[in-house]
């Protein structure tokens, strides 16, 4: 942070950013002033834009920090200077998710979006709006209506937007709100229209009925804002790939309709559109691919730009239909260089890019690293050509963003292709041996520990490898010496030679090299395949972030017995439609947003949530948490969801219940089991109270039939039992002390052995399997099969039936 | 205006300006009540629950008002204190035909009365019991007794018997206003003036 600011200031050379030097404890003992009877608000503002700017960069509060900053700033409430509201507006939405009791603007902020000044109203609706919890919107609810249509566009659009986001807290209530945004969708303002649109369709998105309503009454009505059009065909474009029919429908013919809008922006929406279906034929296609050839000649950079992005997806998916714009396109990039496909286009594309690659930014560099990535992984037999165009650019100058999607790519091409395999590692060994990135390093020795056995011919890659432990840093020579054992538990040819450099690694002056090399060359003499599997072969498979918490756990705990690391929670391993849903994008109107670090794990989060329920703890480590099963229709009285968590000897069943009715308290929430024969229950704990609109959780402990695990599949009755109270739906409470027992049935919950198997994915399996036999009972058991066709479904079933992950990618 | 205002006015000298804090359980009319203190254009036709607090103007006699409305809803009683640092005078107001949360309410204003911010001061309180007009009514003077009025010794009280809805007892309070500053007391805090005291 602080040399990011010493950066700046040698940029800007001494003309100076007036809050370069400001401190948090100043501004924040200056903000002390807007405590005092009369605010001033020439003082008061600038206080607040340096809090603003602090936040900005970075800056964090503690809770009682900005709990205290936020309430002196909603004293600035008393001043009439609209500058100064405004500001508090923002430092409102800026503190709203670190201070307590925020909601206590509440009032003033409905007053500021119901009043008469209308540079307040927008803007409060955004603060309300980001305060405000599921429990406050009912209060609200009514001026969020009125607001959706209120006739000052400003005003409408903050109230859209903020519905969208407020879906996300609580989607039930913004469902109300669909006649509102209905109105709005008829506004004369483009952007009104548009954002209503996105919340429409937002509310409706799940129900697939209304959502072809909607688009059938809306392609018809002829919409005045080109933004909502460019909507209307992403949402249609998406009803057609859903649609078996073919596209031989009116979505279609209203895409294609829309090649003749006048507006670019919905002309290019349509013809992208077009050339993203799948099933799109040639004769389809020509239209769209004719306006974007247009596009190529605009004066407008922008289209030119978006023209030929297009047309280069095209190249790769349609090769045949971009043939007609080489011309344009040469034209572009004003080369004589003929080519005919479009491989050869694009390839060219590339090469031209490369006789200037040094002067575009890396982060130009980077989409056309990722072009090759793609054309890689469509046209495998070309990979001679584009690796030996990445080795070029690997050994061009570039940031570590740059040269690490260049490695990505190579590795993702090698993972893709079997055949690439060999001149891929060629290269990156290459590369490490003049590579300025450490982390790079690490990762490129790493993958050649993994995949340099398995090769033709191991041996060649020893050379490289043993370089980096004479010349690199420690952590790189580190990562050499695990990558050497890896060698030589794979290869028994080498192991003589390994394990002399091995020996000569003993003598290196860094602590973690040598303990690595002793380590290693220690197991290599036992000569025993168990422990190769499990300590060089094998990587580790617990999750990072839970280790380091287990361990710390350990350490300040009493240390008596060795730390067991079968307590520490596995990392989950994407299932494959996780990894699917990972690449598409939600896309329409929320953006994604920055990618988050590496999630936790299931487990991992759910034990720290369970270890605060008694009597949890003795159970051992948590094994396994299932998906969540719902156990109740959506749109029901009680809604009811349960998760199955498994320990050693235990199953926990959570279930989640929320009460929907409003006049209604409910006490005492449990629910009452009928489990199958062989299980226990060993515990209750009971929701002791459940008000409207509220997620509550009991639990259910029971233990497994005892060395039974076939028996342990069985299907559970279940019903929910409470006290209910009836209470005032306005206030929450309830008309009298005294409840009456109810229940509730709920479908019935199945224990399957899916949920007690955990994904692993072990590098070698058949090792793996022949090691488990002497340390595991091995269980067989027959399924039938006989209602699927395809060997590949049938894989597919087990795995979904079991829980299980293939082993080694068979 | 008064002689007095106007040449204060001709002279320049500023408005005296004021903050008063407005509590009490919810539903007691305090809303009601501050919206009564405004001049007659400025009132709204319909008041809302409070949800946290709204801050609302309005002039008497030479003064500026301020008034911090508070929120009397259970949530948010803990939250009043945040507001009783820089505060030159409070408003309390009872439901005076609530018998039963007669206990809450005192409950309450022991616990403002003994806040760090508000013990040590001498800043005048305005009692209102309010909804005089409701039958179970109590009268000011046993609301005055229940809640012990009797023992604030150290700052200036006055119980009033209001209807909010009518605005009676409201704003003919005399001299809800600025009195000549005693040697020993803070300028700055205004005192609430009652009959033929006020000078
Ligand atoms: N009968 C009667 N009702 C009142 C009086 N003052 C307020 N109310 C009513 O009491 C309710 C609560 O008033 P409100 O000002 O919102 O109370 P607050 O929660 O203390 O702000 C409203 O329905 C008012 O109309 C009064 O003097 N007499
Ligand atoms: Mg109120």
């Amino acid at each position: 942070m602080s040399s990011f600011k010493r950066d700046k200031k040698e940029e800007e050379d001494g003309g100076g950013n007036p809050f370069q030097n400001i401190e948090k404890t100043t501004v924040l003992q200056e903000a002390r002033t807007f405590n005092e009877t009369t605010v001033n608000p020439r003082k008061c503002t600038p206080i607040l834009t340096k809090l603003l700017y602090l936040l900005n960069q970075g800056e964090t509060l503690s809770v009682k920090e900005a709990t205290d900053v936020f309430f002196a700033m909603t004293k600035l409430f008393q001043s009439r200077d609209v500058i100064l509201r405004r500001m508090v507006y923002l430092g409102i939405k800026e503190l709203s998710s670190i201070a307590d009791d925020v909601i206590i603007v509440t009032s003033s902020l409905t007053k500021d979006m119901t009043g008469k000044e209308d540079l307040y109203r927008a803007a409060a609706i955004r603060a309300l709006c980001s305060i405000t919890d599921a429990t406050m919107l009912q209060a609200i609810e009514r001026y969020m209506k009125q607001a959706i249509v209120d006739r000052n566009p400003a005003v409408s659009s903050a109230a859209l937007v903020s519905s969208l986001h407020l879906t996300k807290l609580a989607p039930d209530v913004v469902k109300r709100w669909v006649n509102e945004a209905q109105e709005a969708v008829n506004s004369d303002n483009i952007m009104v229209q548009y954002h209503a649109l996105g919340l429409l369709y937002h509310i409706r998105k799940t129900d697939r009925l209304a959502v072809t309503k909607l688009v059938a009454k809306l392609t018809r009505m002829s919409l005045k804002s080109p933004y909502a059009v460019c909507m209307l065909i992403r949402i249609t474009a998406k009803l057609l790939e859903e649609e078996d029919s073919g596209n031989d429908s009116p979505y279609f013919d209203f895409i294609e309709s829309c090649l003749r809008h006048k507006s670019e922006m919905v002309v290019y929406e349509a013809a992208q559109a077009i050339v993203n279906l799948k099933r799109t034929t040639s004769r389809e296609l020509a239209p769209a691919i004719s306006v974007l050839q247009l596009f190529c000649g605009s004066p407008k950079p922008t289209l030119r730009f978006a023209a030929v992005r297009t047309l280069n997806q095209v190249a790769i998916s349609h090769p045949a239909a971009v043939t007609a714009c080489n011309l344009d396109l040469e034209n572009l990039i004003t080369d004589s260089n003929r080519s005919i496909a479009t491989l050869a286009i694009t390839t060219l594309l590339m090469k031209q890019i490369a006789t200037f690659v040094s002067e575009i930014s890396d982060e130009f560099k980077v989409v056309v690293v990722q072009a090759i990535r793609a054309l890689a992984l469509k046209f495998p037999r070309k990979h001679s050509v584009l690796m030996n165009f990445l080795s070029a650019m690997l050994r061009d100058e570039g940031g570590l963003e740059y040269k690490a999607s260049i490695a990505d790519t190579i590795i993702t091409i090698i993972e893709d292709n079997p055949e690439a395999k060999e001149t891929g590692l060629a290269h990156l060994c290459e590369f490490i041996e003049d590579c300025e990135h450490v982390s790079l390093a690490v990762r490129i020795l790493h993958l050649l520990g993994k995949e340099g056995p398995k090769t033709k011919q191991p041996s060649r890659y020893i050379r490289f490898i043993y370089n980096r432990v004479i010349l690199e840093c420690p952590s790189i020579r580190a990562a050499a010496v695990y990558a050497m054992a890896q060698f030589g538990a794979a290869c028994p040819d080498l192991l003589e030679n390994i394990q002399v450099l091995l020996a000569r690694c003993q003598m290196d002056s860094d602590d973690e090299v040598r303990d690595r090399a002793t380590f290693y060359s220690n197991i290599l003499n036992t000569q025993d395949k168990s422990l190769y599997n499990n300590y060089i072969l094998d990587s580790l498979q617990v999750s990072i972030p839970s280790l380091e918490r287990s361990l710390k756990e350990y350490i300040q705990g009493e240390t008596n017995e060795p730390f067991d690391i079968k307590i520490v929670p596995l990392v989950p391993i994407p299932s494959p439609e996780e990894r699917e849903v990972k690449h598409k994008s939600e896309g329409m109107l929320i953006s994604q947003g920055p990618i988050r670090p590496v999630p936790v794990s299931r487990e991992e989060n759910f034990t720290e949530k369970l270890s605060l329920i008694p009597g949890i703890q003795e159970l051992g480590p948590l094994f396994r948490s299932s998906e969540v099963v719902e156990l109740t229709e959506t749109e029901t009285e009680y809604f009811v969801r349960c998760i199955k968590h498994c320990y050693t000897n235990h199953v926990v069943l959570q279930f989640d219940c929320l009460n929907t009715l409003s006049d209604q308290l409910l006490e005492n929430v449990r629910v009452q089991l009928d489990p199958s024969e062989g299980y226990t229950i060993t515990d209750e704990i009971p929701c002791p109270k459940l008000p409207f609109n509220e997620t509550g959780t009991t639990y259910v402990i029971l233990k497994f039939p005892e060395n039974d695990l076939p028996n342990s599949i069985g299907t559970f009755g279940a019903v929910l039992k409470f006290i209910v109270k009836d209470c005032d739906p306005t206030t929450g409470l309830p008309d009298t002390d005294e409840g009456y027992d109810d229940e509730y049935i709920l479908e019935d919950l199945e224990i399957t052995l899916g949920d007690q198997i955990q994904r692993i994915s072990k590098v070698n399996w058949g090792a793996a399997w022949e090691e488990a036999a002497s340390s595991y009972i091995e269980m067989e058991d027959t399924y039938s099969l006989s209602s699927m066709n395809t060997l590949d479904e049938a894989v597919k079933n087990i795995i979904q039936f079991l829980g299980l992950q293939p082993a080694e990618q068979n | 205006m008064g002689l007095f205002q106007k040449l204060a006015h001709f002279l320049g000298v500023k408005k005296r300006e004021v903050n008063v804090l407005v509590v009490g359980l919810n539903n007691s009319g305090k809303s009601t009540v501050v919206n009564k203190f405004k001049n007659e254009e400025e009132r709204v036709a319909e008041i809302v629950p409070t949800v946290g607090f709204s801050v609302e103007r309005f002039q008497n006699q030479n003064l500026a008002f301020t008034a911090f409305d508070m929120s009397g809803h259970g949530r948010y009683r803990d939250l009043w204190e945040h507001y009783y640092k820089d505060c030159n005078g409070i408003i309390f107001v009872i439901d005076s035909s609530d018998r039963l949360r007669l206990v809450v309410v005192k409950e309450e204003l022991d616990l403002l009365l003994q806040h760090p911010d508000i013990c040590n001061k001498k800043i005048p309180i305005l009692f209102f019991a309010n909804k005089m007009d409701s039958k179970e009514a109590l009268s000011s003077v046993k609301i005055a007794a229940a809640l012990g009025l009797d023992k604030i010794m150290d700052k200036p009280w006055h119980i009033s018997a209001s209807n909010a809805l009518t605005g009676a007892n409201i704003k003919n309070i005399q001299g809800i206003g600025m009195r000549r500053p005693r040697a020993g007391i803070n300028p700055r805090t205004f005192q609430f003036c009652f009959g033929s005291s006020y000078s």
